[in-house]
């Protein structure tokens, strides 16, 4: 295989990115907008829905982003650019994974489980990171039909416990609680960034573009309907709820008498997210490799796929008791770094050249 | 061709690697432990009780036992171990070192509070349980009359476990009987935190049951319990939750009586196995109720009114009076015993909404009704809602042949 197909780019947009907004993000929205939560949600979306438009526009070109950086900046700005723009997609990748760090420990265990019980993830992770990026299409091919059959369970389970009138009244936390859940919640959209290092990775087709934002639409509106759901469950208490889609399907009619089988989908799900908290690391593996890698690419992609891995694995474990602080530095503090590399950089890769310069 | 093959087999490698991977991933994240918990290690906790204390709070887990205790030869057996602390978090702690048992709340189904600890600050005693991710929230809460230690070291006359036979009042089929409310730490929490900050929780009783003293002297008595069953006695006890608590603001304000519990029933749970007894020409009259509906409804056209309508569809199902056999075949209720149940579900009506008011409790989350309807509405009337509305009742009771 040497590209990923329109199919399996489409599979990613629709349903492979969407799962990553289910752990602590229905709760942060919460804490900064209360009932109001799906508007901040539905900007984000909108705006990142408008980056894959633009990028996707941008692939006509079949160049990778290393290629355009380096026909504008020459080779070697391209290479600082994209070193940067890869760190930047190393230090989006933590939060993600932490999560599901602790969403393993607590939502899977039945009391606290030792700090390695998810290092196998990164075994995984190490061994993905040094395969091409391209390889990513397969397993959307098959875990997008997980991540539907997984979510549509969720929601099933959960949609009749919902009461949706706590998401009245509109407009009650006011203009300061929807640009707060807007701007602090920035740090899980970061999709447009991973898209621009898959530019080269396929081939553009007609009405690609438009098709792409459509299907990242269509996930964007089933993480509205289980925000809805979520909040129509837990209403004032939402904000505590972290762990959010492996609690609201627990209160289904059927699980005093069936027990929880609602795990089945949750575990569905908690896979395909395991294999969308490690594609940044890989996206980024993949252009380094590219950018740098003159010969022996699947040496130099190994190599720095066990480095990536490493330090991410060491900050996991630093992080273990100060993962709020950090939640908060990254997401409040320092929540512009998002939109700067994942809005605003798109915006600006539509003017890169698509061809080389002629030489003179 | 042996060099083929080999070349072919290290081609598949990877795959085959990804393959073990992706398996010992999905081990280690679903595997749960495999389950393995060493029983002996480990203090499953059917319910918890809280009381308050000089020092803050005692904690009484009442922890299945893998064994038969002298209480019982069969069934759940249990024993209670106290903890005390400055909160309930510490007088975990202290349970974990006085006995070396792990305790785990995962199958913890219900929370019982002292009456002191819910005279103030109830959620001081709550939040342990909201916090803790390996508790379920769906767990029961409900307050018993006294301290919740002596009600969950007591002898049950009808389960070995006290906690299991107390679970027992709020089963399914006791609910659809109107006579009991039942609340969840969920509900109350989400209640309590929203801006009506009211709830609601069961309040239990306990009493001797008869003649239960030949009982206990023949059959085992409480040895199993590490307190040495110091609140129950020998006596075996039976439970009734019939009476409501009210809570605003974290505090219980009020107690609902049977008969306004039972009211707050018929407005909210769908009550099909219930009986209304009325007097009528000097008769008792029973009368089974075969459906309920109700309704509060607050309008917000001028000021806010609210109408509270309670329909019934009844049938006689006993008469203090030798009746002729033809009319035994017909169970008719006569319109005079429609009238009297109309008056005395109007009565119960006007009690809960009384009770409530005066209470300050919220208990239809009328406040919360305002609030969701229109924010102005709500900035005008949050503080005075309750005290300002004069609700009409409508009842409409309704015989069936």
């Amino acid at each position: 295989m040497t590209k990923i197909s329109s199919r399996q780019l489409f599979f990613f947009l629709a349903a492979i990115a969407p799962v990553g907004k289910l752990i602590y993000l229905p709760t942060q929205l919460a804490e900064f907008s209360a009932n109001d939560l799906l508007f901040p949600a539905a900007v984000n979306f909108f705006l990142q829905a408008g980056a894959v438009f633009f990028i996707l526009l941008l692939s006509r070109s079949n160049k990778t982003l290393y290629d355009l950086l380096s026909y504008t900046f020459g080779k070697i700005a391209a290479k600082i650019i994209l070193s940067v723009f890869t760190l930047f997609l190393f230090y989006a990748a933590v939060i993600p994974i932490m999560e599901q760090k602790f969403f393993v420990h607590f939502a899977f265990y039945d009391t606290l489980p030792t700090v390695f019980a998810f290092a196998p993830f990164f075994l995984l992770s190490v061994y993905l990171c040094a395969k091409p990026l391209v390889h990513a299409g397969r397993i959307w091919d098959i875990l997008a039909p997980v991540a539907m059959v997984g979510f549509a369970g969720i929601i099933i389970f959960s949609f009749g416990e919902a009461d949706f009138a706590a998401l009245a009244p509109v407009g009650a936390k006011g203009a300061d609680g929807f640009l707060r859940g807007t701007a602090f919640t920035m740090g899980w959209f970061y999709d447009s960034a991973i898209l621009l290092l898959l530019m080269g990775k396929f081939d553009y087709e007609k009405g690609m573009a438009w098709k792409g934002a459509l299907c990242y639409l269509a996930g964007a509106a089933a993480i509205l309907l289980f925000l809805a759901v979520f909040y129509g469950i837990f209403s004032d208490i939402a904000v505590r709820q972290i762990f959010a889609f492996a609690k609201v399907s627990k209160y289904f009619v059927g699980i005093p008498l069936l027990g929880r089988i609602d795990y089945i989908f949750i575990y569905a799900v908690a896979l395909v997210m395991a294999f969308y908290n490690i594609l940044p690391l890989h996206a980024g593996v993949d252009s380094l490799t590219h950018a740098f890698a003159k010969r022996q690419t699947r040496l130099f992609s190994a190599l720095c796929s066990i480095a990536v891995n490493a330090v991410i694995f060491s900050v996991t474990l630093l992080l273990n008791f100060s993962f709020r602080g950090f939640l908060k530095i990254v997401t409040q503090t320092a929540f512009w770094v998002f939109p700067l590399f994942c809005l605003l950089l798109p915006a600006l890769a539509l003017l890169l050249r698509r061809s080389p310069r002629e030489k003179v | 061709m042996k060099k083929y093959k080999f070349r072919r087999f290290v081609r598949t490698v990877p795959m085959k690697f990804y393959i073990l991977l992706a398996v010992i991933v999905i081990f280690s994240f679903f595997s749960n432990d495999f389950e393995l918990v060493d029983i002996q290690k480990t203090a499953i906790i059917l319910a918890a009780g809280v009381d308050r204390s000089e020092n803050g709070y005692v904690l009484t887990a009442q922890i299945a036992v893998p064994k038969g205790s002298e209480r019982t030869t069969g069934g759940t057996s249990s024993v209670e171990i106290d903890g005390e602390g400055e909160t309930v978090s510490d007088c975990v702690a202290e349970i974990y070192s006085k006995t070396g048992w792990v305790p785990k709340f995962i199958f913890c189904n219900l929370i019982v509070l002292g009456e002191d600890t819910v005279k103030e600050r109830t959620f001081g005693a709550l939040d342990f349980f909201l916090r803790n991710e390996y508790m379920s929230d769906s767990c029961l809460v409900a307050v018993s009359a006294g301290k919740a230690s002596e009600l969950l070291s007591s002898i049950s006359a009808i389960d070995n476990t006290s906690s299991l036979a107390i679970n027992q009042l709020f089963s399914a089929s006791a609910e659809k009987s109107g006579k009991i409310t039942k609340n969840t730490l969920k509900e109350f929490a989400i209640g309590y935190y929203g801006v009506s900050k009211s709830g609601y929780l069961p309040f239990v009783r306990m009493q001797t049951q008869s003649g239960s003293d030949d009982q206990a002297q023949s059959g085992g008595q409480g040895g199993g319990s590490a307190q040495g069953q110091s609140g129950g006695g020998s006596d075996q006890k039976i439970y009734t939750a019939e009476e409501t608590a009210l809570f605003y603001d974290g505090a219980m304000v009020g107690l609902l009586t049977p008969e306004q519990t039972y009211a707050f029933n018929l407005l909210n749970e769908s009550v099909v196995s219930s009986e209304i007894t009325v007097q009528e020409g000097g008769k008792n009259h029973s009368l089974a109720v075969l459906r309920n509906s109700g309704d509060v409804s607050l309008s917000l056209k001028n000021n806010p009114a609210l109408k509270i309508s309670v329909t019934l569809t009844v049938r006689m199902s006993s008469c203090c009076s030798q009746a002729p056999i033809g009319s035994m075949a017909y169970a008719e209720v006569s319109p005079e015993v429609e009238q009297k149940a109309r008056e005395a579900i109007g009565g119960y009506l006007k009690g809960l909404w009384e009770n409530s008011k005066s209470s300050g409790c919220d208990l239809f989350f009328l406040t919360q009704k305002l609030y969701r309807s229109s924010l102005g509405k709500y900035a005008e009337w949050k503080d005075t809602l309750l005290q300002a509305l004069e609700p009409e009742f409508e009842v409409s009771v309704k015989g069936t042949k």
